[in-house]
């Protein structure tokens, strides 16, 4: 029985806008893939027309906004290759294929009232989702946030009101100099929950940090691996844990970090 | 309209397709995966991802890369065995009109001949599809250039099912049609023509080949490459059904394939780009044929091969 159907759906840029370096922030208007979406889930685009490049891009759902009775959604994303040149250079009006949503995102529990979110670079992409989400919901969260330099941040601006947030950079232009798992002990006795998103090397630093540190807090973490499909049929994005193999799109991107190192 | 298929049959159990349009196989999952997110009873039929004796955790990463209008995988037969492929999947299989095609694997004959007794009869296995021709396992492309080895583990697989048994070939195979004829005299129902190429990329940053070890190249790019095979072994009129599969992206893809004598097709790749692929590819072969005023599929079969 077909209980929803998954299909490419037609994507309408609303708006476009590079926030800072590279970086780029693209709202969308697609009420089928806003249906369903979560923080940590993930959308698939077609970057280009024809068949090159061939396969879709996965993107993390970054942001939601009501407009007129409908959710548009934004996705926000580095330049670094030929497909995401192809998005950056997409202008309001313009169409771009797409299907989702997929995979499993973070998941809080109910009692979690202090979350921690941790991001690295553009891991901060899913994690403002998650914080929208939290403080819509009248948790109280904390973001401890990191970059290579400045440049790389994005503007306070950016963020919900009600968000505290300690920066680190690794060239100490701003915050605390040095890496953002460095300011992990300080925080996590005092969260419920902690929700991770930045590169692999990032994970295998908190786990180490982490095991000097005792706290309750259940920490998940979002995976990235190269992706064909996304939805689970093609067995290229398969991730080793401590419970065996596993499919990054289907069983996560989200999983728990004591699974995984 | 008659667009159905048959594979197998001549006095032995046969296996019906609704329709031509097949997904291939490691490019659907088990089908399960998209059970509910459309209409797969519509399709022709379903091939499983490969099956081995044992479970496989598959190679390391990375196993994708993306190659112009293509894709290198190197999967290495992830899966969860043949032991929970007949408790754990079969019985869903036995539900779904679809027919569903068991793809496996082995390391020896008598792997394969194993493989094939212990899916014989499983309810939810309609057909089985020997992969000799699997570029990305250790001696995986042996079975499928020696014509005597290939008919050999045909004919070990044929003596323990009376399932319909379908041989799917490398497109590497130094002499493609010498094996295509071993296979059929040993007793093979259909052909699959073919399996992936094996192919390689350097990442120039690192210096190093990706996947780590090479892998297979499929989708749009080895479409005309494939399509010549087709019709290579088609030309031979070895008397059992074509399957082709190689690059097919549309339905003009397909019809190409049908006119240089494939009876089927099997859509791949192009499935993760479109999840609707082979639905699609279906849609608009119906509407051509209908355009075209052809009443039965076979009229345009091997419509492009000349006398
Ligand atoms: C679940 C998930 C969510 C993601 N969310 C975001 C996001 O919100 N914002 C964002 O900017 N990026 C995100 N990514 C990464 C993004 O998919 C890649 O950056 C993108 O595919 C690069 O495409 P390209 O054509 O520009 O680059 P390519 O020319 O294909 O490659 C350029 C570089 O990007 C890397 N890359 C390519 N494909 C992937 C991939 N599928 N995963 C990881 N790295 C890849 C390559 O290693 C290469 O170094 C996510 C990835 C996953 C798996
Ligand atoms: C990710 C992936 C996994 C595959 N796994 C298998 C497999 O397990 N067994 C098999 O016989 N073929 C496998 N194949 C080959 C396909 O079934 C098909 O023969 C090939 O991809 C060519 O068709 P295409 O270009 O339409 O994808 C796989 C292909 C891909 C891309
Ligand atoms: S990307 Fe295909 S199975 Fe995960």
């Amino acid at each position: 029985m077909v209980t929803s159907e998954l299909r490419l759906e037609e994507a309408v840029v609303v708006s476009q806008e590079e926030v800072c370096q590279d970086t780029y922030l693209l709202w969308l208007s697609c009420p089928p893939l806003a249906k369903g979406a979560a923080p940590g889930r993930f959308v698939m685009l077609l970057c280009g027309e024809g068949f090159d490049p061939l396969l879709p891009r996965p993107m993390s759902y970054h942001r939601f906004r009501q407009v007129g009775g409908e959710t548009q959604w934004a996705i926000l994303y580095d330049v670094r290759g030929r497909g995401t040149r192809w998005l950056s250079q997409r202008r309001p009006g313009d169409h771009i294929w797409a299907f989702g949503p997929l995979g499993r995102g973070f998941a809080p529990e109910r009692g979690a009232t202090n979350l921690l979110l941790i991001a690295g670079g553009l891991g901060i992409a899913p994690i403002i989702a998650l914080a929208d989400a939290a403080l819509a919901q009248g948790r109280t969260v904390t973001l401890l946030y990191g970059a290579k330099t400045a440049s790389k941040l994005l503007p306070p601006s950016y963020f919900p009101t009600d968000l505290e947030i300690v920066f680190a950079t690794e060239d100490g232009s701003h915050g605390h100099h040095g890496l953002v798992t460095d300011l992990v002990p300080s925080f996590l006795p005092w969260a419920h929950q902690a929700f991770v998103c930045g590169p692999t090397g990032m994970y295998r630093e908190l786990a180490n940090v982490l095991r000097g540190v005792s706290s309750t807090a259940k920490v998940q973490v979002l995976m990235e691996e190269h992706m064909a499909c996304g939805t689970g049929i093609c067995y290229g994005c398969t991730t080793f844990t401590r419970k065996g193999p596993r499919l990054v799109c289907r069983d996560g991107p989200c999983f728990a970090l004591e699974d995984l190192y | 309209m008659n667009i159905a298929v048959e594979i197998g049959g001549r006095g032995k159990r046969g296996l019906l397709l609704s329709n031509p349009v097949m997904v291939a196989s490691g490019c659907f999952g088990n089908g399960i995966e998209f059970r509910r997110l459309f209409d797969i009873d519509r399709l022709g039929a379903i091939v499983s991802k490969g099956i081995t004796l044992r479970p496989r955790q598959g190679n390391p990463q990375p196993r994708l890369v993306e190659t112009p209008a293509g894709l290198i995988n190197s999967i290495g037969l992830q899966n969860i065995g043949v032991g929970r492929v007949i408790k754990e999947l079969a019985p869903i299989w036995a539900t779904w009109r679809v027919p569903v095609v068991a793809n496996i694997a082995g390391e020896s004959v008598e792997e394969y001949a194993s493989l094939a007794a212990q899916l014989d009869g499983t309810p939810g296995v309609s057909a089985l599809e020997l992969n000799i021709s699997c570029p990305n396992v250790e001696n995986g492309l042996e079975f499928a250039c020696h014509p005597p080895l290939a008919a050999e583990v045909t004919a070990a697989v044929r003596r323990c099912t009376a399932l319909p048994v379908i041989v799917k070939l490398s497109p590497v195979a130094p002499n493609l049609v010498a094996v295509a004829q071993a296979v059929v005299e040993a007793g093979a129902d259909a052909l699959t023509i073919a399996n992936t190429y094996p192919a390689l990329a350097i990442d120039i940053w690192s210096a190093r080949p990706v996947p780590s070890f090479g892998g297979g190249l499929s989708g749009p790019a080895i479409k005309p490459l494939t399509l010549r095979l087709v019709s290579e072994v088609a030309r031979e009129q070895l008397g059992v059904p074509i399957i082709g599969c190689g690059g097919i992206s549309t339905w003009q893809d397909a019809v190409e394939y049908l006119m240089a004598g494939a009876s089927a097709v099997q859509v791949g790749t192009i499935t993760f780009r479109n999840p609707r692929a082979p639905l699609e590819v279906l849609e608009g072969l119906e509407s051509f044929l209908q355009q075209q005023g052809i009443e039965d599929l076979s009229q345009i079969v091997g419509a492009a091969l000349g006398s």
